[in-house]
């Protein structure tokens, strides 16, 4: 089976996903994944939970928000870039109205009640 | 509440009652309408017919949370219109309790070279003495504050402007003390510390000794939306004790533009940058863990405030190199630049505070100067130089102190960020649409606090329309500035919207507060129509001034040059920009 390669930047805490346990900042790693994998095999090769991370962007589309995941079945190609950031990272909405999405994201936040004016979807239990 | 009106012509000073026609304002709701008032919009804003207005918020000075915020205003060497500038600081808070609703500096000294200060305490009303402050002129801010303490003893607060201001610049803020006495606290924007300047006004010195306080007509009421607030606040995971602003301040938000391709880069050239992690919040908060032996959690610009984002850059010996380091700062000062040495973007960022200038306007100008070949992207210590040089007065200096849009035209460069003339903050309006729409039409010039959100049910305007068509743009970026307009009034924060927008209560929170101190009933549509009642008589001063709605435009580089990685360019129509204010 033909191998993808994904470059992966993980944020904060998430940087201990990329294989040192003591990075607490930041870490980029190029993770192998098999052809034809989504978001979720990715999730799982790092070994990390999808509630651990909020603000999500694959090659700079923004993919999913704290509370809002619509990209777990997302399909990913050999290159891609996807960054995952912590928790406590923010992104309010004045500076990310406008901003580019996988479609995925677009239809989540179209159908949601509030047209997605919101800072953050849930109040996540960060402690 | 009184007006204190201060003649530096003659160094004379009046006290009166607040005219009725200013009883209902306050912050830049008050400053904003005194200047349209009074000040004619075709004056040079460096010549005898400008005035400098501080106004604090109706909440400020009371024990709401987050709200010791003062509104500075005048007619902008920059941009040539009407300026608000605010500021989070011990100072705001005092001139409410000193009960003073606008300080308003007027007059111009005959006599040139010369500067004095001013001291206000509470003598039955407040009282102003001046004193002379030449000596202090031309030394750097951390050198002569202290020289204020020693002089009125540890509990005042200070108002000040440094070197930049002494030279004129149109980029050169209004400082004030933080919680350590440091002269840090800036109302940077648009260059009113050149205006104070001009007044021969160095020091504004204040003591809140024996004086009443704030009066707060429903107490009860008052405390109601007191613990709303605070609820709000401290329950929002943006807001809360150990969240992300108390965790990572500001410059959280260096890698989510970086990763979003809205970081703008060596002069708004790309929109991610290789270096941005070195320059993160994230990158502070651990280097300060591992320098400092503990986590560094951030502090509170101000008293009362219960958000505390401000954080601190220490060196590789634990000695602080500057605090606070915004987002934009780290941003203008280091990606703009193309620099990614945290260290020397947080000396920079010192520098400014020391000489007078606004970050955002020296890091943009400083890159506008590298793209024309002065220094190469990247020289963090050619950059630190330049900064010197400003601060001294040099010819070179005096061109970057101008601003970016004079740098540009110095240096023959043509992409040159700027709106109205003030140069463009952290947001590359390419890539963050929505942003731009508020940096072209804002009467402000490029600013990325004057469009803050509020929750979307209690705003009502935009019932089922679109928010990513462009009538839905327009409309949105209509209300934010609005409701924006009236924040900046309140005495609030601006980051108090983070919380007010996901959770309700903490809107109404506001509006309890402010309709218990004032005694109005105002509900959130008045609130609304408040706000818009600021932005039209800002929007008219403009408009005498000769900057009409012909402003309210992006450069012409970034409608045509595509911004990496997504190669879109800003495509906004023009329609859509004067919708905005069009419907107001």
């Amino acid at each position: 089976m033909t191998e993808i390669h994904i470059d992966t930047w993980l944020y904060g805490n998430l940087a201990v996903y990329g294989g040192d346990p003591n990075e607490h900042n930041f870490a980029n790693a190029n993770v192998p994944l098999p052809e034809g994998s989504v978001l979720q095999d990715l999730l799982n090769s790092l070994g990390m939970k999808t509630e651990e991370r909020g603000i999500t962007f694959i090659n700079g589309d923004l993919s999913a928000m704290p509370g809002m995941q619509p990209d777990l079945d997302h399909a990913l190609k050999d290159g891609d870039r996807v960054a995952f950031f912590h928790l406590r990272s923010m992104w309010p909405f004045q500076y990310r109205h406008g901003v580019a999405m996988i479609d995925e994201m677009q239809s989540a936040i179209d159908n949601s009640e509030d047209m997605g004016l919101r800072h953050a979807y849930k109040l996540p239990d960060d402690d | 509440m009184f007006f204190v009106r201060v003649n530096m012509t003659d160094r004379t000073y009046s006290v009166t009652d607040v005219p009725e026609k200013y009883k209902h304002l306050a912050g830049r709701g008050l400053t904003s309408n005194v200047i349209a008032d009074e000040v004619p919009a075709l004056c040079h804003a460096l010549g005898p017919n400008n005035k400098l207005v501080f106004s604090p918020g109706y909440t400020t000075g009371t024990s709401a949370p987050t709200s010791s915020r003062v509104s500075v205003g005048g007619k902008s060497p920059l941009t040539g219109g009407i300026k608000e500038a605010n500021a989070g600081t011990s100072w705001a808070a005092d001139l409410g309790v000193l009960n003073i609703k606008a300080l308003i500096v007027e007059g111009f000294p005959e006599e040139k070279g010369k500067f004095w200060g001013i001291a206000v305490t509470w003598d039955g009303k407040p009282k102003v003495e001046f004193f002379e402050a030449t000596q202090y002129a031309g030394k750097p801010l951390a050198e002569v504050h202290p020289a204020m303490y020693e002089k009125f003893g540890e509990k005042i607060s200070v108002c000040s402007i440094g070197m930049a201001a002494e030279h004129g610049y149109s980029n050169s803020g209004v400082a004030f003390n933080d919680q350590y006495k440091r002269p840090t606290r800036y109302a940077g924007r648009g260059g009113l510390g050149a205006v104070m300047a001009t007044k021969g006004l160095k020091f504004i010195v204040l003591n809140r000794a024996g004086a009443p306080g704030v009066e707060i007509v429903d107490k009860a009421l008052f405390e109601e939306g007191r613990k709303k607030m605070i609820d709000a606040l401290r329950t929002h995971a943006i807001t809360k004790p150990k969240g992300g602003l108390n965790s990572y301040g500001t410059a959280i938000l260096v890698n989510i533009l970086n990763e979003a391709g809205g970081l703008p880069t060596r002069n708004f050239s790309s929109g991610r940058f290789e270096g941005a992690p070195k320059i993160s919040g994230e990158t502070i908060f651990e280097k300060n863990k591992e320098r400092k032996g503990k986590e560094v959690y951030n502090h509170n610009c101000s008293p009362g405030c219960i958000i505390q984002c401000s954080n601190t850059v220490y060196d590789e010996k634990g000695e602080e190199i500057t605090s606070c380091l915004e987002y934009e700062s780290a941003w203008a000062l280091g990606a703009d630049c193309g620099i990614d040495n945290l260290e020397d973007v947080a000396k920079m960022n010192a520098l400014c505070n020391d000489y007078g200038l606004d970050t955002i306007e020296t890091g943009v100008a400083i890159a506008v100067a590298m793209e024309g070949g002065l220094i190469p992207f990247g020289d963090s210590k050619a950059a630190i130089e330049l900064v010197h040089e400003m601060g001294k007065g040099t010819p070179k200096g005096r061109i970057l102190g101008a601003g970016a849009a004079t740098t540009g035209r110095a240096f023959g460069v043509r992409r040159v960020p700027v709106v109205k003339g003030q140069a463009m903050p952290a947001y590359e309006p390419r890539a963050v649409k929505g942003i731009g729409i508020t940096y072209a039409t804002t009467t402000m010039g490029a600013d990325h606090t004057a469009g803050y959100t509020i929750a979307p049910e209690i705003l009502g305007v935009m019932g089922k329309q679109d928010p990513l068509s462009p009538e839905g743009k327009a409309g949105l970026s209509r209300a934010f500035q609005a409701t924006t307009a009236f924040i900046d009034s309140s005495g609030h924060c601006l980051f108090i919207a983070f919380a007010i927008l996901d959770i309700a209560t903490g809107y109404q929170g506001m509006i309890d507060e402010v309709n218990g101190v004032t005694g109005n009933k105002w509900s959130a549509d008045d609130i609304l129509k408040l706000g818009g009642d600021i932005l039209k008589v800002e929007r008219k001063f403009n408009e005498a001034a000769g900057i009409g709605k012909e402003a309210d435009r992006m450069p012409e580089f970034m409608m045509k040059e595509p911004l990496p990685p997504h190669n879109v360019t800003f495509d906004i129509s023009d329609e859509t920009l004067d919708s905005v204010f069009g419907e107001l």
